[in-house]
C-alpha cells in the first residue's frame, strides 16, 4: 500500500516535472535570447512606470504576463532568467502566487459556478495589492 | 552566438532541476495523504473554520483538499459534495472565493523558494489574505438561517 502510494507519487512528480519541463526550457531560452536584443530594453523601459510601483524593474512585466496567462512554471523560467534580487522574486512570487495560469484556473472555478469577472477581479486586486505592500516594505527594509 | 545558447541550456537544465527536486516529494507525500484519507481524520479540529464563516462542516474537506493539492482536487472534491446535496449556494461561493485565492500552497510557495523568494511570507500573506477575503464575503452573504428566514418574511 505505502510502496504503491510512493511509486504513484514518483510517477506524478516525473510527469509534473515533465510537463514543467517543456514550459521552463523554451521560456528560458527566448528569454536568455531577448537579453541579447535590444527588444527587453523596450520592454522594461515601457513598463519601467508600471512596476515601479511594485518596486520591480521593467522586465518584470514579462515574468507576470508569463504567470497570468500560462503558469508559474513559465514565470519561473522566465525568474531564472532574467537576474533579480531575493526581495524582487518574493514580490513576483506574492503576486503570481494570488494571481496565476488565470486561463487554466477560472475555466475550473466556473465549473462551480461563481462568476469568472468575479473570480478575475479578486486575484488581480489580490495580486496588485500584496504586490504594493510587499514593495514598499520591502524598499523600506 | 554559442555563448548564448550554452547560458541558456545550462540555465534551463537546471532550472528544471532545482523544480524538479522539490515537487517529487512533494507529490509522493501528498499521494500518501491522499492513499490514506488523512484529511478525512483530521477535518474536526479545521471545523473551527465552518462555524467563523458560518458555512456547514461539509466545506471543511473540500476546503483543506484545495489548500493542499490545488484547485482542481478541490474543486473535484467540492462537485462532488455538491452532488450528494451536502453544500449549499453561499457554502460553494465561500469556499470557491477562498481556494481561488489560495490553493496547493506547498506546491506554489515551494517552487518559488526554489527560486529564491522567502516561503514564510509567501504562505502566511497568502493564507491571511484568502482567510480575512472570504470573511468579508461570509458577512455580506447571509447565513442560511437568515435567508430562510427573509424568505418566509417575503411570502
Amino acid at each position: 500500500m505505502l510502496i504503491n502510494s510512493i511509486k504513484e507519487g514518483i510517477k506524478k512528480g516525473v510527469e509534473t516535472t515533465w510537463m514543467l519541463a517543456k514550459v521552463i526550457v523554451p521560456v528560458y531560452f527566448i528569454i536568455t535570447f531577448l537579453q541579447y536584443t535590444p527588444l527587453i530594453n523596450w520592454i522594461a523601459e515601457i513598463f519601467k512606470p508600471i512596476m515601479a510601483v511594485f518596486n520591480l524593474p521593467g522586465e518584470a512585466a514579462i515574468i507576470l504576463v508569463l504567470g497570468n496567462i500560462l503558469n508559474l512554471y513559465a514565470a519561473i523560467g522566465g525568474i531564472n532568467a532574467i537576474q533579480l534580487t531575493p526581495l524582487e522574486v518574493t514580490i513576483i512570487a506574492m503576486m503570481l502566487s494570488f494571481s496565476h495560469s488565470l486561463l487554466v484556473e477560472t475555466a475550473v472555478s466556473k465549473k462551480l459556478g461563481i462568476s469568472v469577472t468575479k473570480v478575475i477581479l479578486i486575484r488581480i486586486s489580490l495580486a496588485i495589492v500584496s504586490g504594493v505592500i510587499v514593495g514598499r516594505l520591502g524598499a523600506i527594509i | 552566438m554559442m555563448n548564448i545558447l550554452k547560458e541558456a541550456t545550462f540555465g534551463s537544465i537546471n532550472s528544471v532541476y532545482s523544480i524538479a527536486i522539490i515537487i517529487i516529494p512533494i507529490m509522493i507525500t501528498l499521494q500518501i495523504l491522499k492513499d490514506y484519507k488523512v484529511l478525512d481524520k483530521i477535518t474536526k479540529p479545521f471545523n473551527f473554520l465552518a462555524r467563523i464563516f458560518k458555512t456547514s462542516n461539509e466545506t471543511v474537506l473540500p476546503l483543506l483538499v484545495g489548500i493542499l493539492f490545488g484547485l482542481s482536487y478541490g474543486a473535484g472534491v467540492i462537485i462532488q459534495s455538491a452532488k450528494e446535496g451536502n453544500l449549499n449556494k453561499r457554502d460553494l461561493t465561500l469556499i470557491t472565493i477562498f481556494l481561488v485565492s489560495c490553493h496547493a500552497v506547498f506546491e506554489d510557495t515551494l517552487i518559488f523558494v526554489a527560486v529564491g523568494a522567502n516561503g514564510y511570507i509567501l504562505l502566511i500573506t497568502r493564507l491571511i489574505a484568502a482567510f480575512i477575503l472570504t470573511y468579508i464575503f461570509s458577512k455580506k452573504l447571509p447565513a442560511a438561517e437568515l435567508q430562510e428566514i427573509r424568505q418566509e418574511n417575503l411570502s
